[in-house]
């Protein structure tokens, strides 16, 4: 089975993604996650999902919104909108 | 500490190091050719803590013998004493290319690593109990990664043959490995150690048959009286591959 590994340090940081390995087992994934991929204190905290239970939204899924122009707006139109109803008020 | 309490307890450390420095030894060759990528890291990475466990036993040596603990001191201790002056086991001398008995051996002698290390973990040598503090938390790393691939394993009818197998030819070794230091009686008597090592026997054998449903005798296999003033065949070959970068350039300086 093929497992992702996420590491966190101490502190405020979110848990990363930092790769994946395969094992036949959670222990074994564990076992040799640890010198695999801490063995140098690159992290203080482990996560291991396995690759099939992560539930994944595919690019065919996702991409669509892409073509959306509207829901990137940068908030400057609603800004300049505020400030005009502002002033039109005063 | 008298002149022969110092000399006993050094002895009695020496049989402890050498067998950590050889076991180091022997898991560290074995990298780049483990039989995947993830326990290479991992095989070797448990090689390194037995070589920093012989480091931290040689420098308590040195600190007994008057001798400040520099790198250059240790090499001395740890590649440059004759045969003779060795106190390591068979057990860890043996050179094997066979992966099924390095990892059986691993299970083995990080049994009774464990146990070495709780017997010492009152010892009236004070530094040796701070050693012994930090080399047993490593311990339970190396036990769990030697249970959780023997688990794996020996699921599999082919791979436990394999590990049966290595398992034969390892036992008429383990009594090398229980073979007291010549001094540990007298290390016993100081409170060095608080455990003798005939203890381990019966430990081991029952360890090993939860393990592998195994029966095992030690008691019936033949050993020199003194094992641990002997070397076996291997040890010569095994030493000179030790010695080899140190003696291309015996000045310089590491």
């Amino acid at each position: 089975m093929i497992y992702e590994v996420f590491l966190k340090k101490d502190g405020r940081d979110e848990y990363r993604h930092a790769g994946a390995l395969e094992a036949a087992n959670d222990e074994l994934a564990l076992v040799l996650a640890r010198e695999s991929y801490l063995r140098r204190a690159e992290g203080s905290r482990l996560w291991l999902a396995r690759r099939d239970h992560i539930i994944e939204g595919g690019t065919d899924f996702v991409a669509p919104n892409a073509d959306k122009p509207h829901r990137h707006h940068d908030g400057q139109a609603v800004a300049a909108h505020r400030k005009q109803v502002r002033e039109d008020r005063s | 500490m008298t002149d022969s309490t110092t000399h006993s307890t050094i002895d009695f450390l020496l049989t402890f190091a050498d067998d950590e420095h050889l076991m180091g030894q022997q898991h560290t060759e074995w990298i780049g050719i483990t039989p995947f990528l993830e326990e290479d890291l991992a095989f070797s990475s448990i090689g390194q803590d037995e070589l920093g466990h012989a480091v931290m036993l040689y420098e308590l040596v040195l600190e007994l013998q008057g001798i400040e603990a520099t790198d250059t001191a240790i090499d001395e201790l740890a590649y440059r004493r004759t045969d003779e002056e060795y106190r390591s086991s068979a057990f860890v001398e043996y050179s094997t290319e066979d992966w099924a008995q390095a990892l059986v051996r691993h299970w083995i002698y990080d049994t009774v690593e464990e146990q070495r290390w709780n017997m010492v973990a009152e010892s009236s040598l004070q530094p040796l109990r701070e050693v012994s503090v930090r080399a047993g938390r490593e311990e339970v790393y190396h036990r769990r990664h030697a249970n959780a691939l023997l688990d794996s394993l020996l699921t599999s009818d082919a791979a436990r043959q394999k590990l049966l197998d290595a398992l034969e030819v390892l036992t008429p070794l383990v009594p090398s490995l229980l073979a007291p230091a010549p001094s540990e009686q007298a290390a016993l008597n100081d409170g060095v150690v608080g455990g003798s090592s005939a203890a381990l026997d019966s430990l081991l054998v029952e360890a090993i048959q939860d393990r592998f449903g195994v029966e095992v005798s030690f008691a019936t296999i033949d050993q020199p009286p003194q094992a641990r003033l002997t070397r076996s065949e291997h040890f010569a070959p095994l030493i000179g591959r030790m010695r080899e970068v140190l003696d291309y350039d015996p000045e310089a300086s590491w």
